[in-house]
């Protein structure tokens, strides 16, 4: 099951501040939402544990994180693999930071493959579920980025 | 006499009565016995756990954290099958092998990885959550055309290294090939019949039994042929025969899904030889949905070739066969691909072809013969949609192409350019029978008024031919037993008795029409005629009720079986009325001196008379008899779907369906309304909502039934219903077999009318399910230009 | 957990799993085999049993310890003085049935239904059944058969009313 999805935040912080919150795998990782557990392992790798109730299925996800920032500073790419469930996850996400001085756009995209019992017997309602974890994350850095600088 | 009208009811003793089911009285009370009734002393259970993944290596499989849940008593894995010999066992017709546990990797999702035993339901359940498998996945292939490709082999294990498993064709290539391009007019579509599943209401399962003692082996098990499974049994394990005793309790619906042999029956078995114990293994829906037989997923290419008026030239039918992870597909063994030849269908081709290759995938494997003979369902959609394309590419209706096409009463006995030989019909009466009861002329001027107002109506028709009652010895078997049937009949003192059939009932209501047959024949009271199946200590060797044989074959056997009886009752009665045998004639269905009327006696009398004064002639008043059919039976029909297409909800109403079939003889309209009733329901279920879809991945998406929709009383059409008579000539009452053909025949009818609703828009073809959104998108794309 | 509950007019009191459903709880623990399970999803309605006389519940989407204190009617208890009901006596007239595994759970739907609604058009009935799937009968003769139960259940109350 292949799932795409792509999305736009205004933060309200430098383009320099925004930066800094995204390549913290410590705040990134409390933006996740219905975390459970994180482990940061160094400067770009974490684990997580996430819970998950899609349709009949609910349990937890062990998922591991990298952050991949690019050299410019202007994209953050972020792989996410794991699983749980009889299910595995590979995510691949990234987010393009544009400048505007006292604020900085944030527009991401994101493409999932799901293989596994999560996907046969929730494949109808997980898009919806897995868009909503998606965008809270997102979400939360704006506001979470934004009420650490303030 | 006219041969189109509906047999005379009256005149008759039983046959074509009406008459109410015997089998009801216990359904209606809660006293059937299904297979998950069954309980026996110290009896254990068992569950599966299934793979996560279509196509992956197992790295390991932990046992331990299950084996600590209280009430686990065993996990079983393929090292302990294989221990025993079991690991793999034959397919169908014999040609592969499948694991009965995932043997190394897995093959396709919900594939059975291990087994474990419990003292009760949910201790097994909770076991299985807890047996911890790892996996190295693989890369799945999900379609026959990625399989072709042999880039990914699904079976390692095979001497052949391609995914590729057989290549089969009939007819003449060459000749068609020209005919179809010399013609003035062709058609070539590609039309999917999707992967679909016969789901009865009840799921698979089995109590296996091993007394110590003995030695005997008792398996309950849903199974519509039991004597098949306990020769395949004993020739899997090497238990001799006569210590298998296979009982096949009340069946809630088969649908072909209650044929092949499953895993949980095998680990079933084994569980009980190890353990002494009796093991009761009871499916989930998703796992009767994921891992039991399959039906259809052929992809037909279909091409017609034709003549400026409408006289079709040539048929050519080319079909990539997705058969999933083993070639478990249930047909007849030189038979792979079943009776597809009779994709000609009910029209006069003079030359045709159909070939057909078939391939491995990452899917569930079956290929099973849902509600219809061997892949005719298949073969009666490709021909039924490509007379409609015909007749659209012709600018003709798609009733008068038929009627140009049909095979004339004249040419039967037919024979098809596909190898068949048809036995009789009389296709021109009933489809102008259904145009005439549906007001198709009516409707077509009605259909004009709305397509001016940009309304979408539409009327489908599809007038199939059927191959049914498998079979003829010289061709037909299964792992070599030929596909006879059989049955034995034996009259009581008092006239009453038993009969008993190697078939067995899932719903067909075999309790009451066997009775019939039988009292047709002898002028006994159906009522007092208890009839008994399932049961291979007590029941005559058959090969089991499918594909639409159990009338056309033990139908036939029973009533020769009754003839016997009457031949050695006729004896007796010359003894009891003191007249020479050649003067005792039957009449009125009593025994009557020739020429002497008042002279009479009864069967009934008859029977007593065989155990109490037999004179000269063997005691008793019983017969057994095998038959051999002569020939297949070709029940056809004349279906006609009106529908209203929503432009704007892509949603369609069935407004009404006719359904005219001619399946011969008939033994009971009630059973057979019934009967049609059904399959139709199943039908649409097919065109409008059902497909065991699997995603790119290999995920399966339709693992219950909140996902694979079943039809309620909510959006099922009512049916509208009515027959035309030609017996067969070859059997015996001249019945043919019914059950099949609604589900054979309707799923084009419903395609054509939707198709012909949408083709004011350029709509030429959608692949069932014709769901809401399908139709919408469809509609949406012709009308952005 | 204990349970106390009336099932078929007979008392019960029985101490059971808390996760124990009450369909196998019928099934298993009182023998009551007639009520079926066809799914895991509570779709299909195999199940369905009476509560309290006239509200039809799918006893696989019920834990048994939910019935506590009410009364539940299952196929097995349908049957009044010996005679069937006029239910069970229609699905076999009208041949409302052929594999019989969606049998009962139909009659205890159509029963209750017809006790709210003793009077239906053929819309309504279809509306009411469709929580129970049927995979023989294609629903003509089953809706054939809830009208002949409604006619003949309908018959007696309407006697006194034509006489006053």
């Amino acid at each position: 099951m292949n799932l795409e999805w792509h999305g736009h935040e205004e933060v309200g912080t430098s383009k320099a501040q925004l930066w800094a919150f995204i390549s913290d795998p410590k705040s990134v990782a409390d933006c996740v939402p219905d975390l459970v557990e994180a482990v940061v392992e160094d400067a770009t790798h974490f684990d997580a544990i996430v819970s998950v109730g899609v349709g009949p299925v609910r349990g937890k996800f062990k998922l591991k994180i990298e952050l991949e920032p690019q050299s410019d500073g202007n994209r953050m790419n972020m792989k996410i693999s794991g699983g749980g469930l009889g299910s595995t996850v590979d995510l691949l996400a990234g987010a393009d930071l544009t400048d505007h001085g006292a604020t900085t756009s944030l527009d991401w995209t994101g493409t999932a493959t799901m293989r596994g019992k999560i996907a046969s017997l929730a494949g109808r309602v997980i898009d919806a579920q897995a868009q909503r974890v998606i965008t809270t994350t997102f979400a939360n850095v704006k506001a979470r980025c934004a009420s650490s600088s303030a | 006499m006219s041969t189109t009208e509906a047999p005379p009811a009256n005149g008759r003793h039983s046959m074509g009565q009406p008459m109410k089911r015997k089998e009801d009285a216990r359904f209606i009370a809660g006293k059937g016995r299904y297979i998950d009734d069954i309980v026996l002393p110290n009896m254990l259970y068992l569950a599966i756990v299934h793979s996560d993944y279509p196509h992956a290596k197992i790295t390991k499989i932990d046992k331990d954290a299950a084996l600590k849940i209280p009430g686990v008593l065993a996990v079983i894995t393929a090292d302990d099958l294989a221990g025993v010999g079991l690991a793999w066992i034959p397919t169908f017709h014999g040609y592969d092998k499948q694991m009965v546990l995932a043997v190394g990797k897995v093959l396709y999702q919900y594939q059975e990885v291990a087994a474990v035993v419990a003292t009760s339901r949910a201790a097994a359940a909770d076991g299985v959550e807890a047996v911890v498998v790892e996996y190295e996945q693989l890369t799945p292939v999900v379609d026959p055309f990625t399989a072709k490709t042999d880039k990914t082999l699904v079976r390692e294990d095979r001497e052949n290294k391609t995914n590729h498993i057989y290549h089969w064709e009939v007819g003449k290539r060459a000749e068609t090939d020209a005919a179809i391009a010399a013609s003035d007019v062709k058609i070539n579509e590609r039309v999917y019949f999707q992967r679909c599943h016969p789901a009865p209401l009840e799921p698979c399962g089995c109590v296996a039994d091993m007394n110590p003692a003995t030695g005997t082996l008792t398996l309950y098990m849903t199974s519509q042929a039991p004597h098949a499974h306990r020769t395949v049994v004993s020739l899997v394990t090497g238990i001799p025969e006569d210590k298998i005793h296979v009982i096949s309790p009340d069946i809630g619906g088969g649908f072909g899904n209650k044929v092949p042999v499953y895993a949980g029956y095998v680990c079933s078995a084994v569980a009980s030889i190890v353990t002494g114990h009796p093991i009761k293994w009871i499916e989930t829906r998703t796992e009767n949905l994921t891992t039991t037989g399959f039906a259809r997923d052929y992809t037909m290419d279909v091409e017609i070739g034709a003549t400026k008026d409408g006289k079709v030239t040539a048929l050519k039918v080319t079909t990539h066969a997705d058969h999933g992870a083993f070639d478990a597909a249930a047909d007849p063994t030189k038979y792979p691909a079943g009776m597809f030849g009779i994709c000609t269908g009910s029209y006069d081709f003079p030359v045709a072809f159909t070939e057909l290759d078939a391939y491995f995938t990452n899917k569930a494997p079956g290929g099973v013969a849902y509600r219809c003979s061997f892949r005719v369902t298949e073969a009666s959609y490709a021909i039924e949609r490509g007379m409609d394309l015909l007749a659209n590419a012709l600018g003709m209706d798609p009733a008068d192409v038929r009627m140009k096409n049909f095979v004339r009463k004249d040419q039967f006995p037919y024979p098809s350019p596909l190898g068949f030989v048809y036995d009789s019909g009389d296709y021109h009466t009933t489809l102008q029978k259904a145009l005439d009861k549906v007001g198709y002329k009516e409707l077509r001027k009605e259909q004009a008024e709305k397509r001016a107002r940009g309304e979408l109506m539409g009327i489908g028709i599809s007038t199939f031919t059927e191959v049914v009652g498998a079979g003829p010895s010289k061709h037909f078997d299964i792992m070599g037993i030929k596909m006879f049937d059989s049955a034995e009949i034996r009259i009581h003192p008092t006239g009453s008795g038993i009969v008993r059939a190697g078939t067995k009932s899932q719903g067909q209501g075999h309790e009451t029409t066997w009775a019939q047959i039988v009292a047709e024949e002898l002028g006994l009271d159906p009522q007092n005629l208890l009839v008994e199946e399932g049961d291979t200590d007590t029941a005559p060797y058959g090969l089991g009720t499918y594909a639409s044989r159990s009338t056309p074959v033990a139908g036939a056997a029973l009533a020769m079986a009754a003839r016997r009886v009457r031949e050695k009752a006729r004896n007796i009665a010359a003894h009891v009325m003191e007249a020479p045998l050649d003067d005792v004639e039957w009449v009125d269905y009593k025994f009557q001196v020739k020429g002497v009327p008042s002279k009479t006696v009864t069967m009934k009398e008859i029977a007593f008379a065989a155990y109490t004064n037999p004179g000269p002639n063997e005691p008793g008043l019983e017969a057994t008899y095998y038959y051999d059919p002569p020939n297949l039976t070709f029940p056809y029909g004349a279906y006609i779907a009106v529908v209203d297409v929503d432009k704007d909800t892509g949603e369609t109403k069935v407004r009404r369906f006719l359904a005219i079939d001619d399946c011969g003889t008939v033994i009971n309209p009630m059973i057979v309304e019934g009967q049609i009733h059904g399959g139709l329901t199943e039908g649409f279920a097919i065109a409008f909502m059902q497909e065991i879809a699997y995603d790119a991945e290999g995920n399966n998406l339709q693992p219950n039934f909140t996902e694979y929709l079943i039809p309620t009383s909510l959006e099922s059409p009512h049916w509208e219903t009515d027959s035309t008579c030609n017996p067969s000539p070859h059997h015996p009452i001249g019945a043919k077999g019914v059950g099949e053909s609604p589900n054979v025949g309707s799923p084009a009818a419903f395609v054509n009318a939707v198709m012909d609703a949408l083709s004011p828009l350029g709509i030429k073809n959608i692949d069932m399910p014709l769901t809401r959104s399908k139709v919408w998108s469809a509609i949406q794309e012709a009308t952005k230009a | 957990m204990k349970v106390s509950l009336k099932v078929n007019g007979a008392d019960y009191e029985r101490d059971v799993e808390p996760r124990v459903l009450l369909a196998y709880f019928l099934r298993e623990d009182l023998g009551l085999t007639g009520t079926h399970v066809g799914c895991d999803t509570s779709s299909c309605g195999c199940c369905v049993v009476l509560m309290d006389g006239e509200k039809a519940v799918k006893s696989c989407t019920m834990f048994a310890v939910m019935a506590d204190g009410h009364e539940i009617t299952t196929i097995e208890g349908m049957k009044k003085d010996g005679k069937l009901h006029p239910m069970q006596q229609a699905f076999s007239d009208q041949h409302g049935l052929q594999c019989g595994y969606c049998t009962p759970g139909m009659m205890a739907t159509a029963i209750a239904f017809l006790k709210h609604n003793p009077d239906p058009s053929e819309a309504e009935i279809r509306d009411a059944l469709s929580g129970n799937m049927c995979r023989c009968t294609g629903y003509n003769n089953i809706v054939k058969a809830v009208q002949q139960a409604a006619a003949e259940l309908s018959a007696p109350a309407a006697e006194p009313v034509a006489a006053s």
